[in-house]
């Protein structure tokens, strides 16, 4: 196994390269795809090699799904194992299945605590509450129902007929897209492996930038879209609204510009080009490939390990 | 028993919605037994009564003191629905973001810059 099984732990450092270089450059909604199918690949492959790790240096201890076969000095001999190692990998482990199913658990608390408190309205698609905050949410439906559009009668108020149409189409957006599964994705990620945190980051903002995209095709002018999340983000007031996934940190000085002003400016430029894949010249082609790169030894050494692991316990099974 | 197999017996979810389409369809805070006499079925009064409060608990309906009882009026749907998501919000809002909020916070500069970028954008 060797140096097979650290890589995984250690390639999600590229996150940071990828989100940097990719989540402003490429189409928002290649962007969030990406992004969040690296992350996803990234996370297995780093806690595959935190099984591997455990398992193998742990087979000292009570429970250890290790055959007996493992006790025969030869075969230790072969894997290389540490029971150091092997047991911070298993607190580790088990510090990553609580945070990510602490991370599954507040997702469905919060669907269906939302969902529960709109059950006294009729069930149409779009949910006007009367509330003086001003907020809207998407709100993805179950395997079965539908998802619904929440907006606050705060919301509406502070906005013109036109504004609210582009708000209602980026809520649509985000529904018909499924963009909560996206950030799912990237969530439990950045759970698995730390390293993972900047794409979470990017995947929140990109998937913003996909609906506001959306909402301006939907509305036919960016400026609307633009000025609907400027006063909608005015309105909301410091602290009132909710916090928000933090910029990632900027090489140069000074604070970075938040999420909502970015998505302004991005507005107010002309539409992104939906190329696929960017010529590799290019910042964002070089974001991709070192991703694709990165997934694709992540995955390797991972399957590696693995294939090693299984291939040396079988042999050594059989051969008692 | 008998009797039991005779009517079938319905659910307390039904009884509920019952006694709120009543309540609905009351001309203002009624009592009770305006709603037991509208029901027009052989319900005792207590558990008419019974049904108001469990209602009353889940916040579907509110009352008033009227003398030495009550009269009842079903709340606001809409305002309820409000009120409990505003709870869900603000539980949510401590611990970061499950669901993606149209907007998100601004920093002071972020402010400023947006109030740029949309005085450049205004006609």
């Amino acid at each position: 196994m060797g140096v097979f099984v650290v890589l995984p732990l250690v390639l999600p450092l590229t996150a940071w390269p990828i989100a940097r270089l990719a989540g402003p450059r490429l189409h928002p909604r290649t962007a969030t795809r990406v992004l969040s199918l690296v992350g996803g690949v990234l996370a297995v492959c780093s806690t595959l090699c935190l099984l591997l790790l455990m398992v193998a240096g742990t087979a000292q201890l009570p429970g250890n799904p290790l055959p007996d076969a493992w006790a025969d000095p030869e075969v230790r001999a072969v894997v290389p194992y540490d029971e150091a190692v092997g047991q911070a990998a298993l607190l580790v482990l088990a510090a990553v299945a609580l945070a990510c199913g602490h991370l599954l658990w507040r997702h469905g608390r919060v669907r269906a605590g939302a969902a529960r408190a709109l059950t006294g309205l009729p069930p149409s698609r779009r949910a006007v509450l009367p509330d003086e905050r001003p907020y809207a949410y998407a709100l993805p439906g179950g395997p079965r129902g539908r998802g619904r559009v929440v907006v606050s009668s705060g919301m509406l108020d502070l906005l013109d007929a036109r504004e609210r149409e582009a708000l209602i189409a980026h809520e649509e957006a985000h529904l018909t897209g499924r963009h909560h599964r996206f950030l799912l994705v990237a969530g439990l990620a950045a759970r698995a492996n730390p390293f993972l945190r900047p794409l979470r980051s990017a995947v929140a903002f990109t998937a913003e930038r996909w609906a506001d995209e959306d909402a301006a095709r939907a509305v036919g002018d960016r400026r609307v879209v633009a000025r609907a999340i400027g006063k909608a983000a005015l309105a909301s007031g410091p602290g009132r609204g909710l916090r928000g996934v933090p910029p990632l940190p900027a090489f140069a000085a000074g604070p970075a510009p938040g999420p909502v002003p970015r998505r302004v400016a991005a507005l107010l430029r002309p539409v992104p080009p939906a190329r696929a894949w960017p010529p590799a010249g290019t910042a964002a082609g070089l974001a991709l490939w070192t991703a694709t790169a990165g997934a694709a030894a992540s995955a390797l050494s991972s399957a590696n390990a693995t294939l090693v692991l299984v291939t040396v316990l079988r042999g050594a099974t059989s051969a008692l | 028993m008998t009797e039991q197999m005779r009517r079938p017996r319905r659910g307390q979810g039904e009884l509920e919605a019952r006694v709120l389409a009543a309540l609905r369809e009351a001309p203002g805070p009624v009592t009770a037994g305006w709603v037991q006499e509208w029901l027009g079925e052989p319900l005792a009064y207590t558990t008419v009564v019974t049904i108001l409060t469990r209602l009353h608990t889940k916040q579907a309906v509110a009352r008033e003191r009227a003398g030495r009882s009550f009269v009842w009026i079903p709340a606001d749907e809409a305002g309820l629905a409000a009120r409990r998501m505003r709870k869900v919000l603000d539980a949510e809002r401590d611990r970061g973001a499950v669901l993606a909020s149209f907007v998100t916070d601004l920093s002071p500069d972020d402010e400023q810059l947006l109030r740029e970028l949309l005085g450049g954008a205004g006609d």
